[in-house]
């Protein structure tokens, strides 16, 4: 029960003034952002980050700040896919299949009610296992030595975004370059300047948020540019979400196996949110479409991926937290604020800094309360938000990086640096390679190297110890798995789209 | 063929990447050095690289006409908004950039210089004033 007595500790710390207040702001701030098309939530945290800075938060506090955001934008997510058929964010992808036909439907407002609670439940089922399987993890990891490390880091790599059907090849190579890209700026060790070209501004290397704000924010917004989506559609004016009890109870069952799905496909290394909501919606088709009503304004194919993604959500955050790799990219730009923030997670950070562990933890459950109170009697403001045209809110969000990223470290260098970033980071969308790895390489680079030389300093240079102790030769093996797991499915993809190919060919044949 | 072209350049620069990395003065009593790690991370990255080159991806659809030139203006008001900053002060060159910006997304020129003054004149009155981040305030020459 020494759970319990952290747990109180920590909402020592959530429940201060400024901490709540926090809170209470990165809740309505993840809603808004996860609400509009087109921001997701990494972008939504990436462009809230620099704020924490200006702001001067505590570390606790910051993290309190980007985690309510972060849960905020799972349950925003949802609004616009059920209103316009447009995903908030990549993870409601799953929401629009059932509730926009449930909206056309003039369910609109059962429709988001249903959504929302079960984003609560999802949410909180997925931040009470963190709770539990947080600590437990921890104290595997605190066996972990620098070969162990080494061998994790492997592990990220090769599971971050392995599933998720891109050419693992590309993958692959994106993290080998962001791992290149981590290398620029002095030696920590030797103090040697490296790939810097004397460039001063170089010496501390790449800053990661200036990076992850251009390769995400910035991308975004040619991205845009280039499609110039059609303005919004007709949408049904809906006031605040209301739904019989009796609805919300038949879609509970969904609602439970949702969460169950998505939390463990967001502990998984590299699955993270989106495959929460799309493994959890076609679990429920499998278990519940006996008349088949799914696709047509099913209730529990609303249910089902909203709980599957928050679950996802709360469950990304426990390999980030206990091992310090991120499972997904929103964990990834919170890693990137923790370490901006000189906090190092891991299992050091339960035993010395409990009081940003447990108030970030002690804060989710209160997030979650003010979420499901946000989305349920005020959602009609939400819904006006998407009425916002572009034009209105790109530019505003490219001044906003524009003076977080300034105020970084007042150099219009950076400035620069961002931008390339964001070209960059187009450059990749276009050609599906994917940017997380990227952003994880220069993230876990430095840590990734300093665990590679202190392993061979312990062995005086025999690199045999990498692959001595069981635990890391067991991370090699799960890494082996993910990756023929990955191959297989990219090879299964490309056989199904050279079948469609030659099925529309043979179509189109007199 | 895209994919061909960013193979050969990422393979290109893994040789460089791995070449260059001799060059790094090898520290006293560290038995791996600073080459050791950036040319174990060559090796994954041009044999990816390689590996793109000998098996593309179908081409993606490159922008061209209309929406090239948005984009080029845009990142030419990217690019522009950092070399302005501390010569124009933070309020001017940012309702410049938004502008011109929104113009880019097809807001009326009216609508644009409305939204241009509103929102730099907020950011400026949150981020200097509230904030106290301080973001240089007037033309350089003015002050």
């Amino acid at each position: 029960m020494e759970i319990l007595g952290f747990l109180a500790q920590g909402l020592g710390v959530a429940l201060t003034p400024t901490n709540f207040m926090l809170a209470v702001f990165g809740c309505i701030a993840g809603t808004v952002v996860g609400a509009l098309p087109g921001l997701g939530p990494v972008n939504g945290v990436a462009i809230l980050i620099p704020l924490a800075f200006t702001l001067g938060l505590e570390p606790a506090s910051a993290i309190i700040l980007l985690a309510c955001v972060y849960y905020g934008c799972m349950y925003g997510g949802r609004i616009s896919s059920i209103m316009l058929n447009i995903p908030g964010d990549e993870p409601a992808m799953m929401t629009c299949l059932d509730g926009h036909p449930m909206a056309r439907k003039g369910k609109a407002s059962e429709a988001l009610a249903i959504s929302a609670i079960a984003s609560f439940v999802g949410a909180t089922l997925a931040t009470i296992g963190l709770t539990l399987f947080a600590p437990m993890l921890v104290k595997i990891a605190i066996h972990f030595g620098p070969a162990e490390y080494f061998a994790l880091y492997i592990l990220a790599f090769a599971t971050i975004g392995g599933v998720t059907g891109a050419n693992p090849a590309k993958t692959l190579m994106a993290a080998a370059f962001g791992l290149a890209l981590g290398t620029v700026g002095l030696d920590p060790v030797s103090g040697t300047a490296r790939y810097t070209f004397g460039v001063f501004h170089l010496f501390d290397g790449f800053h990661p948020i200036v990076a992850i704000v251009g390769l995400f924010a910035i991308s975004e917004i040619l991205v845009y540019l280039e499609q110039q989506h059609s303005t919004a559609g007709p949408m049904v004016p809906v006031h605040r979400a209301y739904a019989k009890f009796s609805e919300i109870a038949a879609t509970f069952g969904a609602m439970l196996r949702g969460s169950l799905v998505g939390f463990v496909s967001g502990v998984l290394p590299g699955a993270g949110a989106s495959l929460g909501s799309f493994l959890a919606y076609a679990l429920e088709k499998k278990v519940s479409n006996r008349d088949k009503t799914f696709g047509t304004g099913d209730p529990r194919g609303v249910a089902a991926p909203e709980a599957g993604n928050n679950a996802a959500a709360g469950g990304a955050l426990i390999p980030m937290l206990s091992l310090g790799v991120p499972g997904s990219g929103t964990t990834a730009v919170l890693l990137a604020l923790l370490i901006s923030l000189n906090i190092t997670p891991g299992p050091l950070l339960f035993q010395k800094q409990p009081d940003v562990v447990w108030g970030l933890i002690a804060s989710l459950y209160i997030a979650n309360v003010v979420l499901l109170l946000l989305n349920v009697p005020l959602v009609g403001f939400f819904t006006r938000l998407l009425a916002l045209p572009m034009w209105l809110l790109l530019p505003a969000v490219v001044m906003i990086s524009f003076v977080g990223v300034y105020s970084i470290n007042h150099s219009t260098f950076d400035l620069f640096v961002m931008v390339g970033f964001g070209v960059l980071g187009y450059l990749m969308r276009k050609l599906d390679i994917p940017i997380v790895p990227i952003v994880l390489g220069l993230l876990l680079g430095t840590e990734m190297e300093n665990n590679y030389r202190r392993a061979l300093s312990i062995s005086g240079g025999d690199a045999s110890i990498l692959i001595e102790s069981p635990i890391a030769l067991t991370l090699y093996g799960a890494t082996t798995v993910a990756l023929l797991i990955a191959v297989f499915t990219a090879l299964r993809a490309r056989r199904r789209a050279q079948q469609r190919k030659n099925l529309s060919h043979t179509d189109t044949q007199p | 063929m895209s994919d061909r072209i960013t193979g050969l350049l990422i393979a290109a620069l893994a040789i460089w990447y791995a070449w260059h990395a001799n060059s790094f003065d090898q520290g006293f009593g560290d038995p791996v050095g600073p080459a050791a790690f950036p040319q174990l991370v060559a090796i994954p990255l041009g044999l990816f690289a390689f590996y793109l080159i000998l098996r593309p991806d179908p081409d993606p659809h490159w922008p061209s006409g209309h929406p090239l030139l948005r984009q080029c203006g845009m990142l030419l008001v990217l690019l522009g908004y950092p070399l302005l900053l501390e010569p124009l002060g933070f309020p001017l060159s940012t309702a410049l950039g938004i502008m011109i910006m929104a113009w880019l997304l097809g807001a009326g020129l009216r609508a644009g210089l409305v939204s241009a003054i509103t929102i730099s004149l907020a950011l400026f009155v949150i981020f200097d004033q509230l904030l106290g981040l301080h973001l240089p305030m007037l033309p350089e020459n003015f002050s």
